[in-house]
């Protein structure tokens, strides 16, 4: 049985509608990321999740009940906030102890609840500090301590992370795997930084403009995208894509022109594309020099030496920025033609619609 | 060389310039209280001698004993009028606080029309509709109560208290009204557990600001409200020394500055907390 489902919810505010129909299911113990460009809608989607945002239409279902109408305390959920909403007057034992103070439970209970949950997240010696004098990543912890104390059903976050500086965000982001790993409960997840879905997530729900544009495991998303926004939105650096015109096709092989960028083949059995025009994506880790079934010739205009690999910016010559990714510390220089090459295999193919033809 | 940075590095007749506006300034502010607290060393006579002299000749603080014999009830209309004041203070503050909270948080239809209207109020002085009041308070049997002189005095007050209010509860994120309704806090229990201790600089400067325009407004509605000298509050009490044949000036400036001073001292103490409130940032998180 699903610990989430969501059919075909819509949220409109005023005229404009944010959310237009999703349906998903979440199975218990998942750790779910909602993850797409800013304005996308998925913190709204996260909110009404939560009981914060009403349900213009369609239904939620949390444990197999209907909870439209339900305040967020009686859906089984807690949430952790961006600006993680600490009560800056509390101690940090009372920010943790505050959905049990409105439950008003007996103080012993508080204390065994609080400090279980210090414990796991190791702010037992912080418990009288008020949280103006901790850390971003404490205070991080802090707000999660509070989530945890409710024990919930599903964990709801959207954006913890984005607040923290680069260091601390990779280190929290291995706090919150461990601890869901400890917990095994339910998350939600959301973020607009596509490293951090990939990390963290069981299953990636890619959103754009208020629709998924695909659902799956990382590995999924990064090897089979359903289209070019998820293509592109997944990957860093962002996928090459190269606009070309299908003249070929035999339901074996498809060929591609690319115009001054020369001719692809590729294996597909797709023959409907034929006469149209079609995106190639490669990714930029995908290339090497001088070697591929394909080689590219293109003038490198930027070079970022990174020493664990190099970073090469082209112009195609329909201006649009190629980018390449290459091992160690290639011979590459800003300005002198390179040869790039790719192969078949790696190489995706999108229609005139932006789906992916496989 | 100075070692103060740059932005605060003045040429000396700028300097100059500075303190000479300032000067300025404070001579208008202070000069009747010098003028008030001279004449209230001098005796009677001198007062009225040719040459006038402003330095005190002989000067003494007999008028500060004398005083409290010309009018016996004084201290109670010093009392009258941080009742008075104190009253209107306390029933501000019940009122504001949950309606700042609400016009700070819930839209609702005619929140912003409410808003004006209360600006509008503001605009009006007292004193124009002291008539059409004072017919309201006969008509109700309230004149030369306590009642009539607090419950105008509250109205007046309360738009500019919420005004204030308002704007320092926007500055508490809305999160944290969130984060405790997520958690299953009412409405009631946010306010009280979470948005006042938060806004409670805020409610200190609006409760300051109430006290001082409850002090400083009580005079008008006292002098056509009430007219039982039991009830009467310090600004017209001082009324007291207007005798028959003349008015006892030295005796009447003694009395003013004893009667303002529990409201000074209040006000030294309470001035941290005015400047701490006015220039709060938004929480920090």
């Amino acid at each position: 049985m699903s610990e989430l489902s969501l059919t075909q919810l819509r949220k409109s505010f005023g005229e404009t509608e944010i959310i237009k129909g999703i349906n998903l299911d979440v199975s218990e113990g998942e750790f779910v990321v909602f993850v797409g460009p800013s304005g996308c809608g998925k913190s709204t989607l996260l909110r009404m999740i939560a009981g914060l945002e009403d349900v213009s239409d369609g239904e939620i279902q949390i444990g197999g009940k209907v909870v439209n109408d339900l305040a967020p305390v009686k859906r089984g959920i807690a949430m952790v906030f961006q600006s993680y909403a600490l009560y800056p007057h509390m101690t940090v034992f009372e920010n943790i102890a505050f959905p049990l103070r409105v439950e008003r439970l007996p103080n012993d209970e508080v204390n065994e609840r609080v400090d279980r949950a210090a414990k796991v997240l190791q702010l037992d010696a912080r418990l009288e500090q008020r949280p103006g004098t901790l850390s971003g990543g404490q205070r991080q912890r802090v707000a999660i301590g509070r989530a945890i104390v409710r024990q919930p059903r599903i964990f709801l976050f959207d954006e913890p992370l984005s607040n923290l500086d680069a260091a601390l965000r990779s280190e929290m982001r291995i706090e919150l795997m461990e601890l869901h790993k400890k917990l095994g409960s339910t998350m939600i997840y959301v973020t607009h930084d596509q490293v951090e879905a990939m990390t963290m997530a069981d299953k990636i729900v890619v959103m754009n403009t208020g629709v998924i544009e695909q659902i799956g495991s990382p590995l999924e998303l990064y090897h089979k995208p359903d289209n070019r926004f998820v293509a592109g939105f997944i990957g860093s650096p962002k996928m090459n894509f190269i606009n070309g015109t299908c003249t070929a096709a035999d339901g074996k092989k498809i060929t591609i022109d690319l115009g001054e960028l020369g001719n692809v083949v590729l294996e597909r059995n797709s023959t409907a594309q034929v006469g149209q025009r079609v995106t190639i994506g490669i990714r930029p880790e995908h290339l090497a020099l001088n070697e591929g079934d394909f080689i590219l010739n293109l003038v490198p205009r930027i070079v970022e030496h990174l020493g664990i690999h190099a970073i090469v910016y082209a112009d195609q010559p329909d201006g649009e920025v190629f980018t390449g990714m290459f091992e160690g510390d290639p011979a590459v220089k800003e300005g002198t033609p390179v040869k790039i090459g790719f192969n078949a295999i790696d190489t995706h193919l999108f229609d005139a619609d932006g789906m992916a033809v496989y | 060389m100075s070692n103060k940075p740059m932005i605060d590095r003045y040429k000396w007749y700028e300097v100059v310039g500075i303190y000479a506006g300032i000067a300025l300034f404070l001579f208008f502010v202070l000069a009747p209280f010098i003028e008030g607290f001279m004449v209230s060393l001098k005796p009677l006579s001198a007062l009225f001698s040719s040459p006038y002299s402003f330095w005190p000749k002989n000067g003494s603080l007999t008028a500060y004993f004398t005083m409290w014999e010309s009018v016996p009830g004084f201290w109670r209309y010093i009392a009258n009028s941080m009742f008075i004041s104190s009253v209107a203070t306390i029933v501000v503050l019940i009122l504001v606080v949950p309606a700042a909270y609400a016009f700070a948080r819930f839209p609702f239809p005619g929140r912003g029309a409410l808003l004006g209207a209360f600006l509008a109020v503001n605009m009006f002085s007292g004193a124009v509709l002291l008539i059409p009041l004072f017919r309201l308070m006969r008509s109700l049997g309230l004149l030369n109560t306590y009642f009539a002189m607090i419950v105008p005095g509250v109205a007046f007050l309360i738009p500019t208290a919420i005004w204030l209010l308002r704007t320092y509860m926007m500055r508490i994120p809305r999160e944290l009204d969130e984060a405790a309704w997520v958690d299953g806090a009412s409405r009631l229990y946010t306010l009280r557990r979470v948005i006042l201790p938060i806004a409670m600089p805020g409610i200190i400067v609006v409760a300051i600001t109430t006290f001082i325009g409850a002090y400083a407004q009580q005079f008008i509605f006292a002098l056509t409200f009430n007219s039982k000298t039991e009830f009467m509050p310090l600004p017209i009490g001082l009324f007291a020394y207007f005798g028959r044949q003349e008015v006892v000036w030295n005796e009447l400036m003694a009395a003013s500055f004893v009667g303002i001073t529990p409201v000074l001292i209040l006000i030294v103490f309470l001035q941290r907390y005015l400047v701490a409130g006015l220039t709060a940032g938004a929480v920090k998180q």
